[in-house]
């Protein structure tokens, strides 16, 4: 069995981008790892990347986590394209398949992380536009609100109630029956 | 711990539509922002909401407005408290994009959305071809009078009378409605009585418009911007309801010659189209062995149970016009009864079982007949062939039937309904 995509992580490896995280820290990371965000993708459409890019939306503490969800991700891909061609074959689709479970491990394990982190993840993932990251962290949310009272999704997310008394009567009298 | 960063809007929403109604309602009593994004989720019809199909039914509590919704999603029962004329004093008959379709004590029908509460009324019962008021001296409706014909045929040269609330266990079968009434436009159709024929109405219309000639329907669907009806004998027609003159057009001929299952149409999640025949006749023995008197001797009313023994799926090849039986459904599920026929993909339904179909209670003589007798209601397994209960013990009471509800929090649009 050959290892499927090596001749297209060797090309991707020739070009390389520094991405600036907003406490100055330097991330040097291939051109397909990076082009997973469509932010990043544009720059380097639009020939801006020299000198590096700066994302000073982005902790380097965040950042480096982006760029470990999206060199899984690069890879993946990579792997997806080489073994497509001959998808045919039982035994690319096997190697297809336990690919896809270590990814899907790799997510779970991602996700394991405070609430505040999650956020800034979130946060992240939308402004470099990362499309897959995004709705793997605001599934996880979703997630993790389900069953739960208003109030305690407030503990959780740490977010204070601004309603006012007369507002939450308001939606509590027409919404009774999901409180119950 | 510091209070967290505001999360985007556009952010909000793709959580938010992920969640169920329950959950959702929830979140959207989180905070200020919280609630805006609910709000204008409710609002606009551009998103596209994921529910899991909830089961709407009534119970014997003390308050006739009360319904019961049983969440597939959470394995929970939820109670709804919904507009007059009480929900316990209808006959639901259609449930389609969250709308249930309701008879009511006069015989009249209403859509209602039973998370938003919203309510139309549909064109008078009068407008139904084979229908006519009758009046009292002081003018008011006292009695309906109901003709015996068809398209085709005349049953009989006597018309029947009956009172309001008594027209409505002869007249309906089924409705649907081919878009959600909260978007603005959309087509009602019957399946009414004699011999189960068509009749129509456009969101605003005053009558009921009916479509002869055929007879003998038993399900409807929607699809690219067409009417597709099936008979009972797996015939499928179809109709363009924004034609000015609508006429009926053969897409598949009759399939069997008996008329004893009750047949369903639907797209399944790959687009094919789907005829599902759901057989009610007892699993052991062949049912030609027993003729009407055989049943009739011994019968106890009380006792009698309808029960769903056996699904067969097709699917119609439109090519050769001919019906193909499938074994398996794969992950698709069903939900079949008198809800419109919904296909899902047990992937995007985590909570649903695949090659399953979740059935309510439609026989129509049944229903009617022995209101007071056990539903019809399960999850049938496509692959041994054998029934599980939803609940137990049983929540709901046995009439007015329960139906499948795919809720849907949005609201009416008013700026379309007013232009």
């Amino acid at each position: 069995m050959a290892s499927a995509g090596s001749g297209d992580e060797k090309a991707a490896a020739a070009a390389m981008i520094t991405l600036i995280s907003s406490d100055n820290e330097k991330f040097e990371v291939t051109e397909a790892t990076a082009t997973l965000s469509q932010t990043i993708r544009h720059m380097i459409e639009d020939g801006c990347t020299d000198g590096g890019v700066p994302l000073p939306n982005v902790t380097s503490k965040i950042l480096a986590r982006v760029i470990e969800y999206c060199k899984k991700h690069a890879t993946a891909a990579a792997g997806e394209e080489g073994s497509s061609s001959s998808f045919s074959d039982a035994a690319f689709l096997e190697v297809d398949r336990a690919f896809l479970e270590e990814l899907e491990e790799f997510d779970d394990a991602f996700l394991e992380v405070d609430r505040a982190t999650l956020f800034d993840l979130i946060l992240a993932a939308n402004y470099l536009d990362i499309k897959g990251l995004l709705n793997l962290t605001c599934q996880k949310v979703a997630d993790s609100v389900k069953g739960k009272t208003p109030e305690q999704i407030r503990e959780m997310y740490n977010i204070v109630n601004d309603l006012t008394p007369e507002e939450e009567a308001e939606i509590r009298r027409e919404t009774q029956w999901a409180f119950e | 711990m510091e209070k967290s960063p505001e999360m985007p809007q556009d952010i909000l929403r793709c959580i938010f539509a992920t969640l169920e109604i329950p959950d959702l309602v929830r979140a959207g009593s989180v905070c200020s922002s919280w609630h805006a994004e609910y709000t204008s989720l409710c609002n606009t019809g551009n998103y596209r909401l994921q529910q899991t199909p909830c089961l709407l039914y009534t119970s014997e509590s003390t308050d006739a407005r009360e319904a019961g919704l049983y969440s597939l999603a959470e394995n929970k029962a939820y109670t709804l408290i919904l507009p007059d004329p009480p929900i316990r004093s209808r006959y639901i008959i259609g449930s389609s994009f969250g709308w249930i379709i309701t008879a009511d004590e006069r015989s009249e029908l209403h859509l209602l959305n039973p998370i938003t509460c919203e309510q139309i009324a549909l064109p008078s019962v009068t407008t139904i071809e084979q229908v006519k008021p009758i009046y009292d001296d002081e003018g008011s409706v006292c009695n309906y009078e109901y003709l015996w014909y068809t398209g085709e045929d005349v049953i009989s040269d006597t018309p029947s009378v009956f009172p309001l609330s008594e027209l409505r266990d002869f007249l309906f079968y089924k409705a649907f409605l081919s878009s959600d009434p909260s978007m603005g436009s959309y087509f009602v159709v019957l399946i009414h009585n004699p011999h189960s024929q068509l009749s129509f109405a456009r969101a605003g219309d005053n009558n009921l418009t009916w479509l002869p000639p055929c007879s003998y329907y038993e399900d409807c669907l929607f699809k690219g911007g067409l009417l597709y009806a099936s008979t009972t004998i797996g015939e499928i027609h179809t109709f363009n309801l924004d034609a000015p003159a609508v006429t009926q057009k053969v897409f598949l001929d009759k399939m069997k010659h008996i008329y004893f299952e009750r047949i369903y149409i639907v797209q399944s999640t790959c687009g094919d189209l789907l005829q599902i025949w759901r057989s009610n006749a007892p699993s052991c023995g062949e049912e030609e062995g027993e003729s009407d008197s055989d049943l009739e001797l011994d019968f106890d009313r009380d006792s009698h149970v309808s029960c769903t023994t056996k699904i067969n799926v097709h699917k119609v090849e439109p090519t050769s016009r001919k019906i193909l039986e499938i074994n398996s459904l794969n992950q698709n599920v069903l939900f079949i009864g008198h809800n419109q026929t919904i296909c899902l993909h047990a992937e995007d339904y985590p909570q649903l079982k695949a090659n399953h179909v979740y059935f309510t209670d439609d026989n129509y003589l049944y229903t009617t007949d022995f209101k007071n007798n056990r539903r019809d209601i399960g999850i049938f397994d496509l692959e041994n062939n054998s029934s599980e209960e939803i609940t137990t013990p049983q929540l709901w009471s046995n009439w007015p039937t329960p139906v499948w509800l795919t809720p849907n929090p949005r609201r009416l649009n008013f700026g379309t309904l007013c232009s």
